[in-house]
């Protein structure tokens, strides 16, 4: 058995085509999840997200209608979403460093390139869960924090200390969970 | 500079909550699980890439009878899918293809400067490396096939370049 109770997750996977869509299915139900629900698209999906409220979203980024990069961004920023805190893991068929720079600023938390391997989506969902990142509001985005992981390698002083930190505007349950950092 | 206000924070970990437990690394087990369910699903696999396959041809003909971004879209669509999925379903130089074909519409930006012949040059190329069940990456005839195409994106994309 596994150390997760995978059982206990909700995960939405969005993606056009169907095949893919089983193939990933199949992986997590390997895994052990059970509660897993399909999206043919970013529309179906977004309305979705109120109906079920999944724990996470394995998202694919090429699709027709709201493409994935599309869907996240609305994730993080409509005061419609329901979560804007939900971990989203994007498969993707893109590969070039400008898609991952995309994907990034729309609010991805992972990145996972094509062809899926079962060792990688185990990988991205055991990093949602184990070492999320910090999330980030500025004048311009609202995400996870962009940083990649172990760039510590920075010696200046701590740029964040520059700004001063703001409340949140509408999400006064977290406005005070401010810098803590990750393990 | 001017300074910007930013807020960094953690939102409470609820997948770890969920979850529960804790995992050194890779869980062996759940991966094997999983391998074994891929194992499963491969006598789809052949039905799944020849409806991808069918897909693609319907895109390209659909662009060919009418050029316009819509069609364009759906031509990129369906051979990006194919990038994506043919090495899962075990034909790794179709993938190779489908992506050079992705290459070329991507970087291209244009739908109307986009070569007739060499989009049907890969999306023969495709169906030719299906229908001879080419799996293996040693093949040579198929490899000199991928790198022909490849080379011929590459000038199509410089030469686009520099009548810019």
């Amino acid at each position: 058995m596994s150390g997760y109770r995978f059982d206990r997750l909700k995960i939405l996977v969005v993606d056009d085509n169907q095949h893919m869509r089983k193939l990933v299915v199949t992986i997590l139900q390997a895994f052990g999840a059970i509660q897993i629900f399909e999206a043919p698209n970013g529309e179906r999906a977004w309305a979705q997200l109120r109906e079920i409220n999944p724990d996470v979203v394995l998202l694919d980024w090429q699709m027709d209608g709201m493409s994935g990069v599309e869907f996240a961004h609305l994730v993080r920023t409509s005061p419609q979403s329901p979560n804007p805190f939900l971990p989203i893991i994007m498969l993707t068929g893109h590969t070039h460093v400008d898609h991952v720079r995309q994907a990034r600023d729309a609010g991805v938390n992972e990145f996972l390139a094509k062809p899926v391997s079962v060792k990688a989506v185990f990988t991205r969902l055991v990093s949602v869960i184990e070492h999320p990142r910090p999330f980030v509001r500025t004048k311009t985005y609202f995400g996870p924090c962009r940083r990649r992981r172990g760039s510590d390698e920075y010696r200046g002083p701590e740029r964040r200390n520059l700004c001063e930190p703001t409340a949140l505007d509408d999400e006064p349950t977290h406005q005070n969970k401010l810098a803590e950092r990750t393990p | 500079m001017s300074k910007q206000p930013t807020e960094v924070f953690m939102p409470p970990n609820m997948l770890k909550a969920k979850v529960g437990g804790t995992i050194q690394g890779l869980d062996m087990a759940a991966i094997q699980r999983a391998e074994a369910a891929m194992e499963t699903l491969k006598e789809e696999f052949t039905d799944w890439i020849a409806a991808d396959i069918a897909r693609l041809g319907m895109a390209y003909d659909g662009f060919a009878a009418n050029r316009n971004k819509s069609t364009a879209d759906d031509l990129f669509r369906a051979s990006h899918d194919l990038k994506g999925q043919a090495a899962t379903f075990e034909y790794p130089f179709i993938a190779r293809v489908a992506s050079s074909l992705c290459k070329l519409i991507d970087e291209l930006k244009s739908h109307e400067a986009l070569p007739a012949t060499l989009l049907e040059a890969h999306v023969n190329a495709i169906r030719v490396i299906f229908r001879d069940n080419i799996k293996s990456t040693s093949n040579f005839t198929a490899l000199t096939l991928v790198e022909e195409l490849e080379a011929r994106v590459r000038e199509a994309l410089e030469r686009a370049a520099h009548t810019l």
